[in-house]
């Protein structure tokens, strides 16, 4: 009983808006969390721009019109301006929406999947194999994810596909940790040795018994890494290294207008601007889901 | 003694490199006998039990042999043992709900054991939980089978460990502190329960708990441990009125009845000086030696368990007469 009325006051403390005490259901726990609910609207409205961007764009962004050049925004037909090459700059900000969501959620995706595969594995398995794979774990750590990603480009050549690789072979590792660390709590549980006592084996204990007892883990950490994809992204096209034209991104957008920041400032900004609203509503949305879905996560970490 | 022996444990130590917490214990346990194993926290009560288990820790070991179904469980392979487990030998844990998957329905998770060791379909598993329910007087057992372990009493969370326990009609059943959890209200609900099951399928049942009266009202044979050591053994009516060992003694004087505590005046519960020392400090020859008041020269040297119905492991043994105080 005090343990709940202490959630309840975390909780209450952590809403901004000061409203009702959250006394445990479900709904009323996500509505009184302001981080989540601000995180929720911030992400939909991001994964609508550029589903939109699929459909309808107010012009083509690969468009180039000399005459229009530099235009500030609120122009006609250019609401947010153009470039300076007189490419419509709202245009490009709706498919580089798209672009980053590809490569961040896939990246996200492929380093939970393969990284509940080996944490897992790590957890569970006999004392060499686990050691093997944190010891690899470490190593992959040790290295520096942009120099990675610099080097892969060099080799394989930048786009999409390489830039989603070069992301998961630079999560795997920190969700491998995640994962294992998570699971070895589950796995010191008595259900899990009753489990073994009524004879069942380590994959079935897995399955059953592990995964569901980490889920929250996993989701939560997906979101997170979803707003770290985002901005390692945005970083490597930046360099040059991951995206270019005719695709579009945000780091593309930003290296593109460094050229004349000078002459028009805004330039800068909106692309600046896209990243940090999709990244901050991807925090908020995953700080949110950690305070809703796992209680104990949060009263470490404050 | 023509009844069939289920467990034969024959020398079994338990170790963790130098330190053994499990020194050289033997006892049977025959079909349909209820043996309690008594003793302090620290004892090595728990991990007798896991050790019979097959179910230790990594970093213990295991010396001796464990006989069940003329098999060494010590000896067989993980896959051998896995089949058997749950199946002949089942056990009840301490805590219910750490023993439960919180995001796992119950029924599901008895019907899991089931299905685990016998060949019957789904509907036919439900069935038989649905049943197991009823004989643990669930309340709604249909709604309960699909309830999950937070919904639950902890009481009722017992009862259905004791319906996964006793699924598969096993000949023996482990029930380790299985009302330690509970409030004292629901204990004797649960152990009512848990005599009635072990009594219908015929199963041997070894209970481990610190607390006498559950020995006595369960229990036909009770072993006390100390210091990773059987002390004391016999039929329970014969060690509790009349214990030979020292610690036995002080173990029954130090449970508190209304008898022996002024309900108006302020006497202090009579208790065992000293406490448990910790594995590395257990003295040699008797364990009990630096707490005993009878401790002589002798008893550097390990007493062996002596006597015809009841046996004590003590050189100084306690006059079969002497009374308890307070029991």
């Amino acid at each position: 009983m005090s343990s709940a009325a202490e959630g309840a006051m975390t909780s209450h403390e952590l809403a901004s808006g000061g409203g009702p005490v959250p006394t445990g259901g479900v709904g009323r726990r996500v509505l009184g969390n302001a981080s989540l609910v601000v995180g929720v609207v911030m992400t939909v409205a991001l994964v609508a721009v550029a589903a939109l961007s699929l459909v309808w764009t107010p012009a083509d962004p690969n468009l180039a019109a000399p005459a229009d050049r530099l235009l500030p925004a609120g122009s006609h037909g250019h609401l947010l301006g153009t470039d300076a090459l007189g490419r419509d700059i709202a245009s490009a900000l709706m498919v580089g929406a798209r672009t980053s969501i590809t490569v961040a959620a896939g990246a996200a995706l492929l380093g939970v999947v393969l990284g509940t595969i080996s944490g897992l594995t790590a957890a569970a398995a006999r004392p060499v194999v686990s050691e093997s794979i944190m010891r690899g774990v470490d190593i992959l750590l040790a290295m520096p994810g942009i120099v990675f990603a610099l080097v892969l480009a060099a080799t394989v050549g930048a786009g999409v596909g390489s830039t989603i690789f070069a992301l998961t072979v630079f999560f795997v590792p920190s969700f491998t940790r995640v994962v294992r660390a998570a699971a070895l709590r589950v796995l010191a549980e008595d259900y899990v040795t009753a489990a073994e006592l009524y004879g069942r084996r380590k994959v079935f204990i897995l399955a059953r018994h592990v995964l569901p007892n980490i889920f929250s883990v996993l989701i939560v950490q997906f979101t997170l890494y979803f707003a770290a994809g985002i901005l390692t992204e945005a970083g490597l096209s930046y360099l040059g290294v991951g995206v270019n034209r005719p695709a579009v991104s945000w780091g593309m957008l930003l290296k593109e207008a460094q050229d004349t920041v000078g002459v028009s400032g805004p330039l800068a900004i909106w692309p600046g601007l896209a990243i940090v609203f999709a990244v901050l509503g991807l925090n908020m949305l995953g700080d949110g889901l950690r305070d809703v879905l796992d209680p104990r996560l949060r009263k470490r970490s404050s | 003694m023509t009844t069939q022996t289920v467990l034969d444990v024959r020398g079994l130590v338990v170790r963790r490199d130098d330190l053994k917490a499990v020194r050289n214990v033997d006892f049977q346990i025959r079909a349909g006998q209820r043996v309690g194993l008594v003793g302090e926290s620290g004892a090595g009560k728990s991990l007798t039990a896991l050790a019979v288990m097959g179910l230790l820790q990594p970093g213990w070991t295991t010396e001796g042999q464990v006989l069940h179904d003329n098999v060494d469980l010590t000896t067989i392979s993980d896959r051998e043992f896995s089949n058997r487990r749950g199946r002949t030998v089942s056990m009840v844990f301490q805590d219910p709900l750490s023993a439960l998957n919180p995001t796992k329905r119950v029924g599901a998770q008895v019907s899991w054991v089931i299905r685990r060791h016998t060949k019957v379909t789904r509907d036919e598993a439900r069935a038989r939980v649905l049943d197991l329910f009823k004989q643990m007087h669930l309340p709604r057992p249909e709604q309960l089978l699909r309830a999950y372990p937070h919904e639950l009493s902890g009481g009722q969370r017992q009862r259905v460990m004791i319906a996964m326990a006793i699924a598969c009609y096993p000949q023996l059943i482990i029930a380790d502190e299985p009302t330690t959890a509970l409030d004292v209200t629901v204990q004797k609900q649960v152990l009512r329960l848990l005599d009635g099951a072990v009594k219908d399928r015929g199963s041997a049942l070894l209970m481990i708990t610190h607390d006498l009266p559950v020995i006595a009202a369960m229990c036909d044979y009770v072993m006390v441990m100390y210091g990773g050591r059987l002390v004391e053994q016999g039929p329970v009516g014969e060690v509790f009125r009349s214990p030979r060992h020292p610690y036995t003694k002080g173990l029954l004087e130090s449970q508190p009845t209304l008898d022996n505590i002024e309900l108006e005046g302020t006497t202090r519960l009579p208790s065992i000086r000293g406490s448990v020392p910790p594995l590395h400090a257990m003295p040699t020859g008797c364990p009990f030696r630096t707490r005993c008041d009878r401790a002589t020269a002798q008893c550097e040297i390990v007493p062996e368990l002596e006597g015809d119905t009841s046996q004590a492991a003590c050189w100084h043994p306690l006059d079969a007469h002497s009374p308890v105080v307070g029991a």
